[in-house]
């Protein structure tokens, strides 16, 4: 029943322990249904030229933070495709650049992507939009079935070694 | 949402003594200094890299608000300190400044930084916000404000 329902499987890497948690998790999903798997993690330059703009950033500070995002992202994906090789599961990877949410959106469209897996989605502490998290947004806008990970107790990490 | 929870009532400075920007910054790390126990060198030294990346151009916004930043090694958790002032201070802006968002983050964790960043500077566009923020009296209506 479930290799119906999922063939290409995307997960989203924002460099946090949820997202890789995230990762172990659509790894053992990719495996069990037979699905594609694809890990993107996005370079947030957006909230970078947002930041020289608002004065909050020199240029010079942004072209250190977007080498520091550039080896960020290239040290989460390189974890994520050893992760994917321990388990046999083939998957294709992206370092992207520009809005993560947009981006992703625009990556499940061109995919085909049919199921989207999530780390962390932040409990409500504060109703302001301004705060809303790049996750939160995706989970709103994603136009595949989004499956959000949570793991505080551990059990997807011992369940990821143990298979 | 990394930068409410790095929210912190015990590190919030209402009505902050200082009289210019240096002392701006003292302040606002002594308060986190004290709050986590830190050594004077450890102090200093985070005084030492937040001036060093203000010399590189004032982070006071136009709007009142300034955003003093650093990335520090070793750092476990992003901290962010909060201070009003009642008498604006010279930070270096075109205007002085009466709010200040000290973030201290991992420099191994880039991407938390900006969030953070980002985040405060998105929630400032909002002139209501900041006219709130301005006229709160103490610490809990500071806290408050982010968390209605």
């Amino acid at each position: 029943m479930i290799n119906t329902l999922y063939r290409n499987i995307l997960v989203y890497l924002d460099g946090s322990e949820g997202s890789m948690t995230a990762a172990m998790y659509a790894i053992l999903l990719a495996s069990a249904s037979k699905a594609s798997l694809h890990a993107v993690y996005v370079v947030n330059t957006k909230a970078l030229g947002d930041l020289v703009r608002s004065r909050i950033f020199v240029d010079q500070e942004k072209a250190e933070f977007l080498s520091d995002l550039k080896k960020d992202a290239g040290r989460h994906i390189r974890h994520t495709e050893r992760l994917a090789a321990s388990k046999d599961v083939a998957i294709t990877t992206a370092s992207l650049e520009g809005s993560p949410h947009k981006e992703i959106v625009s990556y499940i469209k061109e995919n085909d992507i049919d199921l989207l897996v999530l780390g962390s989605v932040n409990a409500i502490r504060s109703r302001r939009d301004e705060l809303t998290s790049e996750n939160d947004r995706m989970l709103r806008t994603s136009p595949c079935p989004v499956l959000v990970v949570r793991d505080s107790d551990d059990s997807i990490w011992q369940q990821f070694e143990e298979v | 949402m990394a930068f409410l929870e790095a929210i912190d009532k015990n590190l919030i400075s209402i009505p902050m003594t200082a009289r210019n920007g240096k002392e701006a910054v003292d302040e606002l790390v002594s308060l986190y200094a004290s709050y986590c126990g830190l050594s004077e060198k450890e102090k200093d030294d985070i005084i030492s890299l937040v001036m060093d990346r203000e010399h590189l151009g004032s982070t006071a916004m136009e709007n009142g608000i300034a955003i003093p930043h650093a990335k520090i090694e070793g750092l476990k958790k992003p901290a962010v300190v909060i201070g009003v002032s009642r008498l604006p201070i010279d930070f270096g802006g075109e205007k002085p400044s009466s709010i200040f968002f000290l973030v201290l983050a991992p420099a191994d964790n880039p991407a938390e930084h900006i969030q953070i960043l980002s985040s405060i500077a998105k929630i400032v566009s909002s002139q209501l916000f900041v006219r709130m923020l301005s006229s709160s009296k103490t610490k809990e209506d500071v806290y408050q404000l982010f968390f209605d």
